[in-house]
């Protein structure tokens, strides 16, 4: 870990001064510090944020808000999440451990770093940890690693179980700079690696995450998140899947759906949604639905499997969340 | 009247202290004495799998706060003075010296070590060092590089032999000749040990030629005696104290390069130094277990009787540190009835880092791919795959054609089965669906050898305060070695635990058995036993010639020691009044030699495992539901310590059948699986309620005469055979065999993951 200065401001404005590229916001702590101590992030300045008032949960008629320094275990426990947004509590339950879900932030979660291994160890080469060096996943251990989003010069999947209920959903990010403040849907707010992977999102150097708001809708009652991974608890996805469905009688009436481990960032799957709508819940339905899932995937060596596995971990949701209707 | 706490279940007598926080591990141990002179040590490694360092810039880490030296290699031996190990420590000790070579042998090699005044300052201050090297590529590929005969296995069998029924010509004329053939090719990645203790040292230098040494170690004595030849001392000048360890599993059975680095700067500063390895250093600089490629072919006749065994592997032999893995020793070379076995071990020369004994060393991969062939060979022939195994018994080893000293394996099968509910299976694969689950049940058989090591000593002291101490220099890796001393030693001397301290942990303390093989406790209990039985007669000594003792005078022969009291001559007194009234605040005795493992038989534990498991039909996940392990381990001492570590070994068998592996980059040689994030072992939530059965048949065949063979204590604790491995044996197998149940498919690489699963479902 290099030297750096230390803040405790009390307010979002005094949090915003002075705040430039090497600032680093420190709220749960559970990325930031890590890769620090790995020493694959070098702030000069830290700014821990816990005291400002960016907590709250609250529900009204446009839909849900959630403070950027709220728990992820305040969130999933919370009955209005959970009565109104499953898939978004089922998410944060599905994620790390529960000594993590009790440190790590909302704001903080969107902004995990990839899991990769090769971003992990400053010892090898990657362009998003050093831009320029070379993507070490290419030829390397990429069993984890996206097939979709992904470029020549990065194949790092996005780690975030939350963002992938959070896209589906349309959700809107809040922003609060020394310039005022912005709001940007979730979806855009994410950017393609492309030839600058080192750049993750259109969040600005000086800017912080206020919150989230996940707009009120008739089909989030009714969704359902399908973690698939190796190990029961405490890993990465290998896919996942946030399915919500609307329904009328037995037939589907709008649809959101998203899928995790497969992008570079939370994959909104327009198509499959397009394709589900309208028709019978069948198996039959979903079959078809997901068979162009993932269209546009570019496998390497290890990750092979996984636009199988995502259409499959579709159809398993669809179907589990139809069954438990 | 005491009762002799043999057999029952028995808190660690250190568990308060353990789960307090209070039990002082290597890394935690602060030498109060002089504990503000300390300095701590990190490690620099190499970043290339083969070739020369040429340049180390180690200006900027001088530079850094704290720091109080930076050595890095190749580093003149005025400095850091560590030397060549020979003669019997060198199997225990890396074969190379760390920091005195340009040379790189390995990714993760020990290149740099910087001291500082904190840990922080040290481990930041190794960040600055820069290395240049002149790389040559690794070999890496244990398919392409040459192969060699792995040679003589761990226990000084042949891993290569044929034996052939009269008249055959070999092991394929006879697969040719059999009525059915499975033959079936299973490959596994690099697995590691991952105790949950990091590797830890701490070298306090009492005098320019004396050191005490704190850490792990699984054989005390020859960790201690590898340090004196490293640091050039006389071997009774090196102490070593090991006495909480978080976990060996074989990764601590080696003398690694950590331990001479830290004392060696130790030494050089003055000061007492403290290295922890990180979690990731500990996948490169502390073993792992070889990856590996094996071969087994079956070959019966159409109602399952073996008639050919051929069981083949290649596994590597790393340029440093290197383990003869040889899968098929004990296991195809010992399991099952055949008039025709060959079994060959090749090892392929690569530039990874070391690789060492795992628990279930040769036993857990070579009974994976065993017992999947053997179920393979069930499905083949329609036989049950319980019932197979019945027929295939052996009642000699197939290599020696001795008998076994004791083996209850067939009442293992029956008791499993039906604790397990066997019978209500069907054999048709994919027959039991409850909504997205496939579920499938699958056994196994599990074997591991156990003869009894020897040269080991015990001491029992009896104080003037009724209590006892038993001593002895092995050490306890968290298995519960130390509660096993302290009931061995209430029964040998038939008082109440609580009136017995164990002592480990110490080579300052009569040599200890090694805590490695299963062998801890077999090697000891009879050693407390005779240690016991030579205390007693000690006393009896006493008794009759020292002034202050009623018996003063009297003929030992007409004492008797029954449960704490001596009693003659119509009088009775506990063995603590008896010194009181002597004037002796204790008196001690140690085992004496002896106690070799009977001639003529052969030692094993055997076991059964039966598994539930269930797959998901869309996504391929696989997860243990139920799990049933029935042990024929002989007499147990701690009913609850035994069934944690078969426990333990199950879950052991859980990560090897379903998560575990380490991922080795052909070009690079580095190992890219190497931290907790990536390199997975099961977590609670993978691990279902374990039903474990302990027999308990004491080996009546185990130990030989000790001293002079007389009885005159309690030897209920004989008889007892290590279980610490044998969970681990065959329960891969197990899972794997229920996942064909479950899903019809086979798969023989582990782990079984969904990715290779989903292709056929």
């Amino acid at each position: 870990m290099r030297p750096y200065t230390f803040a405790q401001p009390r307010s979002v404005r005094e949090a915003l001064r002075g705040a430039g590229p090497d600032t680093a916001f420190l709220a749960g702590g559970t990325t930031l510090v890590d890769l620090m101590k790995l020493e694959v992030v070098t702030p000069e300045r830290v700014v821990d944020i816990n005291r400002l008032p960016l907590d709250g949960i609250t529900l009204d008629h446009k839909g849900l808000h959630i403070g950027a320094l709220e728990r992820m275990s305040d969130v999933a426990a919370d009955r209005r999440v959970r009565e109104n947004y499953p898939m978004v509590a089922q998410a944060l339950e599905l994620s790390a451990s529960a000594q993590l879900r009790n440190m790590a932030s909302i704001g903080g979660n969107l902004l995990q770093r990839t899991r990769c291994g090769y971003f992990r160890d400053v010892s090898t080469p990657c362009n998003k940890r050093e831009p320029g060096s070379g993507c070490s996943a290419l030829e390397g251990i990429n069993r984890g690693h996206a097939v979709l989003g992904t470029s020549d010069d990065c194949i790092a999947s996005h780690p975030s179980d939350l963002a992938v209920p959070l896209v589906a959903l349309s959700t809107v990010v809040h922003l609060a700079s020394a310039r005022g403040t912005r709001s940007v849907p979730l979806d855009t707010f994410y950017t393609l690696p492309g030839a600058t992977p080192e750049v993750e999102n259109v969040l600005r150097p000086n800017e912080l995450i206020t919150g989230i708001t996940v707009p009120r809708s008739p089909w989030a009652a009714h969704s359902l998140y399908v973690k698939v991974r190796d190990r029961q608890s405490y890993e990465f996805a290998l896919t996942s899947a946030a399915v919500a469905l609307g329904m009328r009688g037995r037939t589907i009436t709008s649809a959101r759906v998203a899928a995790g481990g497969v992008g570079t960032r939370p994959w909104r799957l327009t198509a499959v949604e397009r394709a589900l709508t309208g028709r019978p819940a069948t198996a039959a339905t979903f079959e078809a639905a997901v068979v162009r899932a993932a269209d546009g995937a570019q496998p390497r060596e290890h990750n092979a499997f996984k636009p199988a596995l995502l259409r499959r971990t579709l159809v398993r949701a669809l179907t589990e969340l139809q069954e438990s209707r | 009247m005491p009762r002799s706490p043999v057999g029952r279940e028995i808190d660690r007598v250190d568990g308060r202290l353990k789960v307090t926080g209070a039990a002082e591990y290597s890394g935690d141990y602060r030498a109060p004495e002089r504990a503000a002179d300390l300095a701590h040590a990190h490690l620099v490694t190499s970043t290339i799998a083969r070739g020369t360092i040429t340049r180390i810039d180690t200006a900027a880490a001088l530079a850094s706060p704290g720091v109080l030296r930076v050595y890095a290699a190749p580093e003149p031996i005025e400095r850091l003075a560590l030397y060549g190990v020979t003669g019997q420590a060198a199997g225990f000790t890396e074969p190379y010296i760390p920091l005195q070579t340009a040379a790189v042998r390995f990714y993760g090699q020990a290149i740099a070590m910087v001291v500082a005044e904190t840990p922080e300052q040290a481990r930041d201050a190794a960040a600055l060092v820069t290395a240049t090297y002149a790389a040559q590529p690794p070999r890496t590929s244990i398919a392409d590089e040459p192969h060699v005969p792995a040679g003589p296995t761990i226990s000084g069998s042949p891993s290569s032999l044929d034996i052939l029924a009269p008249g055959v010509e070999s092991i394929d004329a006879a697969l040719a000749a059999s009525d059915v053939v499975v033959e079936a090719e299973f490959h596994q990645n690099v697995q590691h040990h991952v105790g949950m203790e990091p590797h830890a040292v701490l070298a306090v230098w009492e005098e320019p030629d004396r050191v005490t040494i704190y850490a792990g170690a699984q054989i005390p004595a020859a960790y201690a005696l590898g340090m004196a030849q490293r640091l050039g001392l006389l071997p009774q000048n090196v102490r070593l104290i090991t006495k909480y360890v978080g976990g060996g599993f074989g990764a601590r059975v080696v003398l690694w390069s950590d331990t001479p680095l830290a004392a060696a700067a130790a030494r050089e500063l003055g000061r007492p130094v403290r290295l922890v390895l990180t979690r990731e250093q500990m996948f490169t600089l502390t073993g792992h277990r070889s990856h590996l490629t094996q071969t087994v072919r079956l070959g019966a006749s159409r109602r399952g009787v073996l008639n050919a065994v051929s069981h083949r592997s290649i596994a590597e032999r790393p340029s440093t540190m290197s383990f003869t893995m040889t899968p098929a020793h004990s296991t195809s070379d010992a399991l099952y009835r055949t008039p025709n076995l060959h079994v060959d071990a090749q090892l392929a020369v690569l530039d990874i880092p070391g690789s060492r004994a795992m628990r279930g060393p040769n036993e857990a991969p070579g009974s994976f791919a065993l017992e999947t062939a053997m179920d393979e060979l069930a499905i083949a022939t329609g036989v049950d795959p319980v019932e197979l195994r019945l027929r295939n018994h052996a009642t000699t080893h197939p290599v020696s054609g001795l008998p076994w000293s004791s083996k209850h394996l067939e009442e293992c099968y029956r008791v499993g089965a039906e604790r397990f509910g066997w019978s209500a299976r069907s054999s048709r694969p994919r027959s039991r669906v409850d909504g997205q689950w496939l579920y499938g049940t699958g056994m196994a058989t599990a074997i591991y050898p156990a003869a009894r090591r020897t040269g080991f000593a015990v001491r029992v002291q009896l104080r003037n305060d009724d209590t006892a101490v038993v001593s002895t220099g092995t050490s306890d890796l968290g298995t519960g070695a130390t509660t096993m001393v302290a009931i061995s030693g209430a029964d040998a001397l038939g008082i109440p635990l609580a009136r017995v301290t164990p002592e480990i942990g110490d080579t300052y303390l009569p040599p200890g058995a090694p805590a490695v093989g299963s062998s801890g406790t077999h090697a000891t209990v009879p050693l407390v036993v005779d240690a016991a039985r030579n205390v007693i007669a000690e006393l009896k000594r006493l008794a009759v010639t020292r002034d202050g003792s009623p018996w003063q005078g009297a003929a030992a022969e007409d004492l008797r020691y029954e449960r704490g009291i001596l009693h003659g001559g119509g009088r009775s007194m506990t063995f603590g009044r008896l010194l009181t009234a002597i004037g002796s605040r204790g008196v001690d005795m140690e085992s004496s030699p002896g106690g070799d493992p009977i001639p003529g038989v052969i030692h094993h534990s055997f076991g059964a495992h039966f598994c539930e498991v269930r797959v998901n039909r869309f996504t391929g996940e696989t997860r243990v539901t139920r799990f049933t392990t029935v042990a024929d381990v002989g007499r147990v001492i701690n009913a609850k310590a035994a069934r944690s570590q078969l426990v333990g070994g199950v879950i052991f068998g859980i990560g090897h059948a379903l998560l575990e592996e380490n991922h080795l980059e052909l070009r690079t040689g580095r190992l890219a699986n190497s931290t907790l994030a990536d390199y997975l072992v099961p977590v609670n939530a993978d691990v279902p309620d374990i039903d474990v059965v302990m027999l308990d048949e004491p080996d009546p065949r185990l130990t030989g005469p000790l001293g002079d063979g007389s009885e005159d204590v309690g030897t209920r604790s004989l008889g007892a055979r290590g279980l610490g491995e044998i969970g681990t044996v065959g329960s891969a197998a197990a899972i794997g065999n229920a996942v064909f149940n479950a899903t019809g498919v086979r798969l023989r690489d582990v782990p079984i993951t969904p990715d290779k699963l989903i292709e056929h479902l």
